[in-house]
């Protein structure tokens, strides 16, 4: 049984909470968040054993094996030492860190500890996603990646997220360097993170404010963001964020020399984009059927999916947090590497530098 | 007419979410009475034209726009220094239980905490809601009244506002016990007016899956006009010999779920819809339920039975408490403002279309 502990009771912890307690094989000892009504109302609702308005007494009472950090970013680095330091493995809620330099210090602290750390970035363990990697992984694409596009798009409209930020100007969010998409875009950059060296790398970054978040008076956030990225190996990379792009696209690009790959979080689906030989109009005529036969097929394994209970929107959570876990008691490998947590927080540093820059 | 009150004409007031639907209106009516020394907490200056409209005809009065967030404590000081009644009009409208309950109850906690150390408080009259109670348990048609059974299978009813409600009355009953609070609480039914922005209440009906099912059917809607909701609010406020008391607003003459449709249609547009009688939508909340449950929320539990009986079971409503201990009656009925009202949804749609 692993016993777990989660700091920080906002809207997060619950999916969290509802996730572990789901498992089976570990139990939730301890909750905790500095506002002590919030740690209660999240042990009153999940029936958990203990709240705690302080971390020291959870870490010392509790004695969790995994602590799950559900606060806010710029807490990760001083909460997840202190978890370290008392033999905790850490889960962290994106983004990892605050910067690259406290991405370092925690994945060193890790190590000489002989403890795991890894962050919710949920969507590199949809089904999809995880398609892809097989894929890619028998040799599909003909080699390694050439060129990835990834595009994430959020909706300001969302009751539980945007809303709150742009209604309160001293919102946490806007507290981390680059605000909005300090907050958001991991997600989309661990994409193409994966797939990359990290040896001298570039990247050219033009953001703006949308019309729309100017209009509302939000001048001091951007939430357009067109990125180009390149490594030592010439892989390169565009990252797309978007809040004005609608119908709202999440989706994953990945070219090689022979084939490529189409992986779309929205609708759960991969597409294989493979050379063709077909003449004349035959390549105009064939090609689109058989795109069509991909998409009916995802469909009918989608609805498969759902009848097996299998199709949920924390499905990506759930196999993060097992791979996790199952590192932690089986010595499995890690599901996210650190190489990729840390040139995760590489480029988000560099465009965030390069957004303040202008 | 206003008699045995516990404050003076200029006896400082404070309103949270006074920029609201209905803080706006406790406000207006609060200076309509010749109360001169308001004070108005808002969340941000940006949504305050209708507030500054009801102010500037009032120009005689001391009315200070606050700006500030109950999440600060800073601000909850500032906000409630020296005043003698307290106006609690917050609530967490948001979607999820920690959102709910953070700016329910802990802006709550913090509102009190400043009110017992920086004002000479008389009364704290907090506004909860309908959403508190749970007629789970109660016959069809029977009375919900101030002595109802009061939610506490909140998961399984999936309604993160009745949470927040029902933690935020909870808390102030504790803390008004603990500290010698003296406290009211109002409960309105469904306020409704010129501000609303569902143009039709889900006690009505739904619209889930592109056709409107009329659920409510001959049920009646719980409704209190805007004014005598916020008359009720202000009164409860400042009666004396009332304290840790509860109140049911809701108006005389109420109207049935079938009477409004039938209104809407006639008035702001006709659409089709689908009349739905209440078990057969209570067994399909059962069955979503069950296999929410079963398919660990691979479908969240959006239907089920508690809130199908919230919202559709149908109840009567009585208002005897609120008239015997504080005076109050609805001064307009349903009928008296219904062309008004049905003038601003028509606007309304128009905006949302």
């Amino acid at each position: 049984m692993i016993k777990v502990a989660i700091i920080g009771c906002g809207k997060q912890a619950d999916a969290h909470a509802a996730l572990i307690q789901r498992l089976g094989h570990c139990e939730i000892v301890g909750v905790c968040d500095k506002e002590e009504l919030m740690a209660r109302q999240l042990h009153e609702r999940f029936r958990v054993k203990n709240y705690y308005s302080n971390v020291h007494e959870l870490l010392e009472r509790a004695r969790p094996d995994v602590v799950h950090i559900t606060s806010p970013p710029q807490s990760h680095l001083a909460l997840g030492k202190l978890c370290l330091e008392n033999g905790c493995h850490v889960f962290f809620e994106k983004p990892f860190a605050l910067n690259f330099a406290e991405a370092e210090i925690l994945i060193e602290l890790a190590q000489q500890n002989d403890r795991k750390l890894t962050v919710g970035h949920n969507n590199q363990f949809n089904k999809s996603a995880i398609q892809m990697r097989d894929l890619i992984r028998s040799g599909f694409l003909g080699g390694t990646p050439i060129h990835m596009e990834s595009i994430w798009g959020y909706d300001l409209g969302d009751p539980r997220f945007a809303r709150a930020l742009l209604g309160e100007k001293t919102h946490w969010v806007r507290q981390l360097p680059g605000k909005l998409l300090h907050n958001i875009i991991s997600h989309g950059v661990a994409k193409i993170a994966e797939f990359m060296t990290g040896t001298s790398l570039k990247v050219m970054v033009h953001g703006f404010t949308s019309n729309l978040l100017k209009s509302t008076g939000n001048t001091d956030i951007v939430d357009e963001l067109r990125v180009i990225i390149r490594d030592g190996d010439y892989t390169t990379a565009y990252f797309t964020f978007s809040t004005q792009i609608k119908p709202m696209i999440r989706q994953f690009r990945v070219y090689g020399p022979k084939n490529s790959l189409i992986v779309d979080d929205m609708h759960e689906t991969v597409i294989r984009v493979a050379r063709t030989n077909y003449k004349s109009y035959l390549n105009q005529l064939v090609p689109p059927c058989l795109y069509g036969a991909q998409y009916f097929d995802k469909a009918l394994e989608n609805v498969g999916k759902f009848i097996k209970r299998d199709l949920h929107f924390e499905s990506g959570r759930r196999r993060l947090v097992e791979s996790f876990y199952g590192s932690i008691s089986d010595g499995t490998p890690l599901p996210i590497t650190y190489k990729e947590l840390l040139l995760t927080s590489r480029i988000m540093d560099s465009i965030f530098d390069q957004i303040k820059a202008v | 007419m206003l008699n045995d009150t516990i404050v003076g004409m200029n006896d400082p007031i404070l309103i949270t979410g006074a920029n609201g639907f209905i803080g706006s209106k406790v406000v207006e009516i609060l200076l309509s009475y010749g109360f001169n020394n308001v004070r108005c907490l808002v969340r941000s200056s940006n949504n305050v034209g209708a507030l500054n409209v009801i102010i500037s005809r009032y120009a005689s009065a001391k009315v200070d726009l606050v700006e500030g967030n109950l999440l600060s404590r800073d601000d909850c000081d500032r906000a409630c220094k020296g005043v003698a009644v307290i106006y609690n009009l917050v609530a967490g409208m948001e979607k999820s239980f920690p959102g709910c309950f953070m700016n329910s109850v802990v802006t709550l906690r913090n509102l009190l905490e400043s009110a017992r150390q920086h004002s000479n408080l008389k009364r704290f009259l907090h506004v909860s809601s309908f959403a508190v109670y749970s007629n789970f348990e109660l016959k069809r048609g029977g009375l919900l009244d101030e002595t109802c059974e009061i939610e506490t299978h909140f998961m399984e009813r999936s309604d993160a506002y009745c949470y927040g409600k029902v933690k935020q009355d909870e808390f102030l009953r504790e803390y008004g016990d603990k500290y010698n609070v003296p406290y009211v609480i109002v409960r309105p039914g469904v306020p409704y007016g010129a501000g609303v922005k569902a143009p039709i209440h889900a006690r009505v009906g739904i619209d889930p899956f592109g056709i409107f099912f009329h659920l409510g059917r001959s049920n009646i809607l719980p409704f209190t006009y805007i004014d005598n909701c916020a008359d009720a609010i202000v009164m409860a406020g400042i009666k004396k010999g009332i304290d840790r008391e509860v109140f049911n607003i809701v108006d005389d003459n109420l109207p049935t779920s079938k009477k409004f449709l039938r209104l809407y249609k006639k008035h702001v547009g006709h659409f089709r819809s689908l009349a739905v009688p209440y078990w057969f939508f209570y067994i399909f909340c059962s069955l979503w339920e069950k296999y929410s449950h079963w398919s660990g929320e691979q479908l969240p539990p959006a239907f089920n039975r508690r809130k199908c009986a919230a919202l559709w079971k149908g109840n009567r409503y009585s208002n005897n408490k609120l008239k015997d201990l504080v005076g109050w009656k609805p001064k307009l009925s349903f009928d008296d403002v219904e062309d008004r009202y049905f003038e601003y949804l028509m606007k309304l749609k128009g905006k949302v279309n």
